[in-house]
Formats: C-alpha cells, structure tokens, sequence
C-alpha cells in the first residue's frame, strides 16, 4: 500500500493511492460478491476506472462519457426515456441506475452479460452509444501523457488494451456501494420511521391474501432483501403483445416473451422515468400499473397473475391512501450519500480546478 | 360500435392463429441443462424426461388441495449425468451440492446427500405432471416437487439448469 506519484502528470494531482481496494459495507449485504478472479480490485484501479468512466475520448466524438447516461446525482441514470448517443440515435432502453454492482451477477435489462467486464464493452462500442470500437478507444488513450503512466501502475506495464479499459471500469463500479438510506438505517436500528413509511413498507413486503385481510403489493416478491434487488427477470404486464420482447430474444423461448430484470428499487426515488421503456414518469404511474393496469399474457409472472386484495379480484386494488403510503416506503430507499460521495464524481472537475489554481500561481 | 366489434374480432382470430403458431413443435422448446461436476453434461428436453421411469409425489399447494405431480426422481436424473451418487457419495463428494435455476433467474439448492435414497426416503422429483396434465405455463413445463418439504420456496418453478458444484 502506498502513494506513487506520476511524473509529468503530478502537476494536477498529487499521487494515486495504491494497494487492495477494501469494500466497505453492512454484514446485512452479504458476501456474494461478483469479482472474476482475474480482476482484483485495486485503489488504483478504482482510480484509473473512475478516470475513464468521466473520460469522453472514449465516445466516436470525444463528447460522451459513461456518466452522460450514468449521472451520480441522478443514481446514475440520466432522467430520460431513452438516451441519445453519439449518432443523435435514441437507445432501445431506459439506462440503468448503476449501484451496488459488486453484487450483480446478470447485467443490462435482460441480464445478457455475467460480469461489469462483458457489460462495458456494450455501450462503449454501440453505434448509438458511445460508438467507438475499443481498440480505438485504447489507441486514443495511449497517445496523452497520462493514461499510460496509470495503466502502468495498475496493470504492470503502459500497454493500453480493450480488456484493460473494460477492467478498471469494472473496479470503479464495483465501489458504487448505497448503503446509507433510511431503510438501511430503519435495519440498523438507527431511524424511526414515520407511520406512514412503516404502513408503506408492510403493504411492500405482505402479499395480499384478502381471505385472512391482509392487504399488499407483493412488491418484495421481487424487489425485497436489503439491497432491494434478487435479480430476477419477469413480464410485469405492461403489454400483451410487447413492442419489445425482452429475454426472448436471447433464448427464443416464448415464456420469455415480454420478460426483464426487476430493477433494484435503491434510490428510486431519483431514478425516473421507470421500465426498460422508460413510460413511466412517476412513481405514482409505476404503483398505479401494478395496482390496477396489468395486462394479461401467456407470459405474465404468475407473482402478478390473479394478485388481488379483493377476494375473486383481478388486480390489486390498491387504495388511494394505501399508494402513497407504497411511495413514503419507497422513498425511504433513496440514499443521499451515496449521490453526494466524492470518491464517484467526475474526476476531472476537481482536476481542471487544480488546473486553474496552478497556472493562478 | 361497429368498428370495434371488427377490431375485437380481428384482435381474436388474430390471438387464435398466435396459439396455433405456439402448438406447432416448430417452437423453440424449453430444457434443463445439467452441469457442473458431471461426467457427461446433458441437456433434457420434455420427451427425453418421458422415457424414464415416472413416480408421484403428492403435495399440498396454495389452494389447500392435495395435488398429485409426476415426474422423474432426480437422483434418477444426475446418475445418466454421472454425478457421484450411491456408493460414490462419500469423502468429499460430500461436499457438493446442487443448484437448481429457473427461467426467472431464482435459484435454490440441495445438499447432494439430500437427493440419495441412501440418506433419505424423502423423494425430490423433476415433475412435468400435475393432476395428470402438463404443468401451467407459469409453472413448467419443468419444476423441482420436493416431498413433505413444509415451504414451497425449493418447489421451484420454469427449471432451466441443474448444476452440481463443490462448496468451496
């Protein structure tokens, strides 16, 4: 462990921490963890993956970074239905709110890559993404003055590869730890919560079963747990005949048909519009369709299929005051330092400062 | 009135010609991969589990009523795959477990030892039948019964993958 400093970049930043990244986090998240062993994470490579996460060179017109789609004040979306790349083309799907990845075993909205590794490589070269093939990518970094002395420090030598840009990405991802909501706090023991939220979080945890009265979302079937996230994939009745067909499309089967990732709802207070179509604006237009706007189909999630809180009812029939007691819970997930954090801003802000002081001098 | 009267029709005969289309076995057909620490890795589709030997297991489900699955015991299953079972199962084959997986990306496991005759009289089948019929498309065509087991959360449903792995 220790602080190399880079000669020739050292004039705006004074040294790069190095030595095994420690991930912090409660003993309530788990240790199953997702890092390929050959991966492992680093300060420094967390340093050079944040660099390159804010790096615009990486995008065909030097204009887009990941954190275009992926904005840390927004949990890491960008607020839009879908997301213009570097060909002013709209993305097919909602960018997904990056948090608490080390956790994350399938990726994207119907869970098509194993590791953040296989995941980057998607966006950075897709045409209506950031549309630059990874070896130009390495080639584009290789020629400033600093990338390669980072590579150098991270991977052993300055060789600048696709595989390496991926990797560090990966490391700097798996640091977006939340784990400081007041969900997170209510299980520690350190947060009371209103009436409101505690009424919130038992219509979210109970499934309904109008024969005993107790009314519920049913929505911990598959957003519960701690993190709020089980990584499951399902029709959630948005259309009988989807536009997009979701996981069919990788497996052909039609009991896929219409099926994605159920997200997890950290923060998702921050992260609208909602579903990988982005059609919700609200959270209110998201708790309104489980409620009352399921659409049926062969390959609806039979969590969802015939859920009601009337007896013989065909949705769930949620009250008024019962939706916006499910919105007081689910802001209760909004986490407001993990957007705040400094050590996942852009890195680059804080360098052209240091740059402006310099030359000041 | 009239107008939406034909587009309803349309939108049935529409939706019939779709279910005649899903009934042709051009369809893609859903099967269960079994892997891990096998010796031969297979990958069943519903007429490869029709030609083994078929038990029954009762279990009482959701709606309170005794239902009748029938499918193939899936110790039955990892012996085709060459899974160290019977008199293999010893030492630190001991060790190993079973992760089933469903098309939902669920997963549960089984203690290897939890699925031989030799350790237990509690039968764990890979059902394909309910009550003499194939299982609801929610529930198939594939799905874990486990006998007498008090909570349904390892009946799991849309089996895709068996995987035999060590515990490390």
């Amino acid at each position: 462990m220790g602080v190399v400093l880079l000669s020739g970049w050292s004039y705006w930043f004074s040294g790069v921490e190095t030595g095994p990244y420690q991930f912090v986090y409660p003993a309530n998240f788990g240790n199953r963890i997702n890092i390929p062993p050959d991966n492992p994470t680093t300060k420094q490579g967390v340093y050079l993956g944040r660099m390159l996460f804010y790096e615009k060179m990486l995008s065909l017109t030097n204009t887009i970074s990941c954190s275009g789609c992926h904005q840390q004040a927004k949990a890491f979306t960008d607020g839009m239905t879908l997301s213009k790349g570097v060909d002013d083309v709209l993305s097919s799907r909602n960018a997904m709110s990056l948090t608490n990845l080390l956790w994350t075993r399938k990726f994207f909205w119907d869970g098509r890559a194993a590791s953040l590794e296989e995941q980057a490589v998607f966006p950075l070269t897709n045409p209506h993404e950031m549309g630059q093939m990874l070896d130009v990518s390495a080639h584009k970094l290789s020629e400033t003055n600093e990338y390669p002395a980072l590579f150098k420090l991270v991977f052993g030598d300055d060789k600048i590869t696709p595989d390496r840009v991926a990797k560090a990405l990966a490391q700097f991802e798996r640091t977006l730890i939340s784990c400081n909501s007041k969900y997170d706090q209510y299980l520690k023991d350190t947060y009371k919560p209103t009436q409101e939220e505690l009424n919130g979080m038992a219509l979210f945890m109970n499934g309904p079963d109008p024969e005993k009265g107790i009314r519920g979302g049913n929505c911990a079937h598959c957003h519960g747990g701690v993190k709020n996230y089980m990584e499951l994939f399902h029709n959630n009745g948005l259309d009988s005949i989807p536009k997009d067909v979701g996981i069919e499309a990788l497996t052909g089967l039609s009991s896929d048909k219409g099926r994605f990732k159920a997200p997890t709802l950290r923060n998702i207070a921050l992260t609208a519009p909602y579903m990988h179509d982005g059609r919700f604006k609200t959270l209110n237009e998201v708790v309104d369709h489980y409620s009352d706007h399921i659409e049926e189909s062969a390959s609806l999630s039979s969590f969802i299929r015939g859920e009601s809180n009337d007896k013989g009812g065909k949705s769930l029939n949620l009250r008024p005051q019962e939706k916006k007691e499910l919105i007081a819970f689910l802001n209760m997930l909004t986490d407001s330092t993990f957007i705040a954090d400094p050590r996942f801003s852009d890195p680059h802000l804080s360098t052209s400062l240091n740059k402006t002081k310099n030359t000041s001098k | 009135m009239k107008k939406l009267l034909t587009v309803i029709l349309l939108t049935i005969s529409g939706l019939s010609r779709f279910t005649a289309t899903n009934a042709q076995s051009t369809e893609k057909q859903a099967t269960v991969k079994v892997s891990g620490e096998v010796i031969t890795p297979l990958e069943i589709k519903l007429t490869d589990l029709q030609q083994f030997p078929q038990t029954e297991v009762v279990r009482k489900e959701r709606d309170g009523k005794d239902h009748t699955y029938s499918g193939v015991i899936l110790a039955t299953i990892l012996q085709k795959a060459g899974v160290t079972l019977g008199k293999d199962l010893r030492g630190e084959n001991l060790t190993k477990y079973v992760k089933v997986e469903a098309s939902d990306g669920y997963q549960v496991i089984f203690a290897l030892a939890e699925l031989d005759e030799d350790f237990t009289d509690r039968t764990i089948i890979l059902a394909i039948q309910v009550d003499g019929n194939p299982l609801a498309a929610g529930d198939g065509p594939f799905r874990i019964i486990v006998q007498d087991e008090k909570k349904p959360a390892r009946c799991i449903k849309q089996v895709t993958a068996i995987k035999i792995e060590f515990a490390k």
